[in-house]
């Protein structure tokens, strides 16, 4: 491609970028990829020639329904769109035939529109159904029969179908219809509706207000606003979507003062977890009085249980990158890094594909769009070290060493990357960046509550129904998160906690789950924020256990340089190992709380001080737990953790 | 490497080719084109077997090996202007062949001009490099927390009992070699693994035999 003006953004931007009626979308992130999406990506590629109208296939990135992966979204002439999920080899041929040729869909598989409308503004054509109080759904057969019968008894069988969805997008809310293509949604439906569903809402369009489902989707989709929609990997696409917009504007309009009070405006924080303002940190590097100043995109998403920087790279990876140019204009920076984890081959190719293309574009390298401004960027590869993530320990990792921390200060917006001045920030604070600047800091900054502004995504995993990754403003509870938008404990088990910030966070009991979630009230937890990972776990779940599975995480991890968090981490596990096997001994738990101050006080870096976090917070809401295993030992404490009798099948201890 | 397996590296028909200067380079290159070098334990060994000085033996092996530092020099060429550059030499190194063979890590040494204790200090520390070679088959159990609370550990003890052997070790086969890993990423299908590069989600421990039959397959029929 040859060097980009103003002029042909501008005129890319708008062009419409949906291609015609009909097309399918598969999300090929590692997670879609890992269930299959190639193949079914394929026997679309294959398929749709044979169908005898145009139909587009691509390849893009994931929705973040991860629990239905591989997802599928299609659209076509005369049906409303919709999104598959469990897409499997046959489901992919029967969507050939059925929906692209026979323009019927499919049964089990849709997933419901988390964008419900309250008004009809057209005729019904389909009905999904769930009940989404069973598991198994077990009333949804029943409804979607009498649903049909009614319809039947009013001739509109051929005019309406009635469909079993995969998943509703709310839970214990009864049997659960979504009307399409208004997405009008219904929730707890009983038998005696059926007919002045059918009479009132299908035949009359109107709305029945005892069963319409009001509450609004929480999700705000910002730093995931274009995972799904195009192909990361094709550039013209991207284009055509918007992207490095944010870009013309700032070269264009703005000196680099003016991006950093945009951002200022906006009050984005970063978004790897310590929550350090944005601006403020490209103030200070871009404030520091010396040349050859380097920028860096942290990708070393090591907290386990979190994947939404894996999933931006890989499905926006653009957006990224024009953050980073953006960042790199406002700081002053020649040079720029992605600092990606190996374990993450795709979010690297694409990454230095979507570099090739800015580069060939002339969005990279000398004199961007002819602004003057100079800036090239590299991706280096992690290898498998969680301390990398520390901002001291990825710079000595890029330099090629080990990923050992250094004391801080120097702060590396003095003296970073290669003795130079150095902002570091992580790919959710950079996605971010583009949208602040083409909507406005305010526009971002109306999101959010007082000292945490703005959206953030969540990875909901553990034993939680649908996991998934989910965007929302901060403010929200914890609660709307587990339970409105990933549908509460997965079987019919309570919550015992949600543990977030992975190893450096901590628990948060289940009756603490109105907080709203901002960095100070995760704080005050005892917890943290951090990169986002948000772990489900049920009353299975033995605290000492978790704890002891976070602790031996932080001491594999722990680079070894100081000795608080070598030694202390190490003798912490030993105690906490013999808890677990029900040989503590008498002042063990007074002991942790000994180490763990030691080691917050006196360890060098990060994640030597946040690693007791995990085992304090357990302590400080489950000390009885801890207690039970002191005193009675394992299977009295799990009774007592449980409330019920332990069960045989206990997770096997792995050996440390 | 123990002996045993030194054994079963061994060309097989090596006594037939008896000190015909032109087998012994043959049988070097077979070992070479296996392993992108020629191990020292498996050298020594040929030429015990073959009872020829080990000297003549390294001559030989210095020719076949050209390759080798052929290989290392263009990766060397390749990223000399770049900072920092030894990390990304030793990716390449382990993605070619599935681990970091001493014998480059010092041809590597050589080239750069950097220490090899300093090679070592790099590699060591972290996870991604391994020092001993990979099996035929390798499975990555993920370990991160989602998998972990949903199962992971009986999945972990499944497979160390059906492949009996040891995680982060390989079978004396060499046929599989089991890992435990930290998050792979897909904690929306856990508890998941990768096998040979291929990842399988929402598992539980009975899954284990199944995948290993399955990729164990293949090589059956052929």
């Amino acid at each position: 491609m040859s060097k980009l003006t103003y002029a042909d953004l501008e005129k890319y931007s708008k062009v419409f970028a949906d291609s015609g009626p009909n097309w399918v979308r598969v999300s090929m992130d590692t997670g879609g990829i890992a269930a299959g999406a190639d193949t079914v990506c394929d026997i679309f590629e294959k398929g749709v020639g044979t169908l005898g109208f145009p139909t587009e296939v691509r390849r893009v990135g994931s929705l973040g329904y991860s629990f239905a992966d591989p997802l599928v979204e299609v659209a076509r002439e005369g049906v409303p769109r919709v999104i598959y999920g469990r897409v499997d080899d046959e489901t992919a041929h029967h969507i050939l035939q059925d929906h692209l040729a026979g323009r019927r869909l499919l049964d089990d598989h849709i997933l419901a529109w988390r964008n419900r409308a309250l008004t009809f503004d057209g005729p019904t054509t389909f009905i999904l159904v769930k009940d989404t109080s069973a598991e198994k759904g077990d009333k949804t057969q029943f409804f979607q029969f009498s649903l049909a019968e009614e319809l039947k008894r009013c001739n509109l069988q051929d005019k309406v179908q009635v469909i079993r969805a995969l998943d509703m997008g709310v839970y214990d809310e009864g049997v659960a219809v979504q009307f399409l293509p208004s997405r009008v949604t219904y929730t707890n439906v009983l038998a005696p509706d059926v007919a002045r569903i059918v009479k009132t809402s299908v035949q009359g369009k109107k709305i029945i207000d005892d069963l319409l489902y009001k509450k609004p989707d929480k999700q705000v989709r910002v730093v995931m606003r274009n995972c799904g929609k195009f192909d990361p990997e094709n550039f013209q696409d991207c284009l055509r979507y918007g992207i490095y917009q944010g870009l013309v504007r700032v070269l264009r309009t703005m000196k680099p003062e003016d991006v950093i009070a945009e951002m200022k405006t906006s009050g984005l924080r970063g978004r790897g977890g310590a929550g350090f303002p944005t601006w403020l940190k490209w103030k200070i590097t871009r404030e520091v009085p010396r040349s050859n100043k380097y920028i860096i995109c942290n990708g070393d998403e090591g907290d386990p249980g979190a994947y939404m920087d894996r999933s931006v790279l890989e499905g926006d990876p653009h957006s990224v990158l024009e953050g980073l140019i953006i960042a790199a204009y406002a700081i002053g920076a020649v040079r720029g890094y992605f600092y990606i984890r190996a374990e993450y081959p795709l979010a690297v190719r694409r990454v230095e594909k979507a570099i090739v293309e800015a580069r060939a574009a002339g969005l990279l390298g000398e004199n961007i769009l002819g602004s003057g401004f100079s800036f090239d960027a590299k991706v280096r590869l992690g290898a498998g070290a969680f301390v990398c993530g520390e901002e001291t320990a990825l710079i000595a990792s890029i330099e090629g060493k080990r990923g050992s921390p250094s004391p801080r200060p120097p702060y590396p917006s003095e003296r970073g990357l290669f003795g130079r001045p150095t902002a570091i920030n992580n790919v959710e604070t950079l996605a971010a960046v583009p949208a602040i600047l083409v909507r406005g800091g305010a526009w971002y900054a109306q999101h959010g509550v007082e000292k945490s502004k703005g959206t953030k995504v969540f990875a909901v995993t553990g034993k939680v129904r649908n996991p998934q990754l989910v965007e929302v403003p901060l403010g929200v509870t914890l609660r709307d998160i587990v339970f409105d938008l990933c549908g509460g404990v997965f079987g019919s088990k309570t919550i015992k906690a949600v543990q977030t910030g992975g190893p450096s966070g901590g628990v948060i009991p289940e009756h603490l789950l109105e907080t709203k979630v901002s960095y100070e009230s995760l704080q005050e937890l005892g917890s943290i924020m951090g990169s986002g990972g948000m772990i489900v776990m049920d009353q299975d779940d033995s605290m000492v256990e978790v704890s002891r599975f976070y602790l031996r995480f932080c001491v594999d991890e722990s680079c070894g340089k100081c000795a608080p968090c070598r030694i202390g981490g190490y003798q912490m596990l030993q105690i906490l190992n013999r808890l677990a096997r029900g040989r503590g001994e008498k002042g063990d738990i007074e002991r942790i709380r000994a180490i763990s101050k030691a080691m917050q006080k006196a360890s060098l870096c990060g994640l030597g001080q946040t690693a007791p976090n995990p085992v304090l917070s357990a302590l400080r809401y489950f000390e009885p737990e801890f207690k039970a295993y002191l005193e009675g030992g394992v299977s009295y404490a799990r009774k007592m953790s449980a409330n019920r009798p332990a069960e045989p099948a206990a997770a096997e201890p792995v050996n440390a | 490497m123990p002996p045993d397996t030194t054994q079963s590296e061994m060309p097989a028909n090596l006594s037939t080719w008896k000190d015909e200067e032109a087998a012994l380079l043959e049988s070097l290159e077979q070992i070479e084109s296996k392993h992108g070098f020629i191990p020292r334990n498996i050298a020594e060994e040929i030429a015990r077997v073959l009872e020829v000085k080990l000297e003549r033996l390294r001559k030989l092996q210095i020719k076949v090996e050209s390759n080798v530092r052929k290989e290392v020099d263009t990766l060397v060429e390749k990223w000399k202007d770049e900072e920092g550059s030894l990390i990304l030499i030793l990716h390449e190194i382990e993605n070619q062949h599935g681990y970091v063979p001493r014998e480059i890590a010092m041809e590597v040494s050589h080239a750069l001009g950097v220490k090899l204790a300093r090679i070592y200090e790099v590699l060591t520390f972290y996870h991604y490099f391994k020092l001993k070679p990979p099996g035929r088959h390798n499975m990555a159990l993920c370990m991160g927390t989602a998998c972990y609370l949903k199962g992971a550990s009986a999945m972990l003890a499944e497979a160390k009992n059906q492949l009996k052997v040891e995680e982060g070790s390989t079978t004396a086969d060499r046929e599989w070699h089991l890992d435990v890993v930290r998050c792979i990423g897909c904690c929306g299908m856990s508890p998941a693994m990768v096998v040979d590069g291929k990842t399988y989600g929402r598992l539980n421990a009975t899954d284990v035999p199944r995948i290993i039959a399955l990729t164990a397959q293949p090589k059956a029929k052929s």
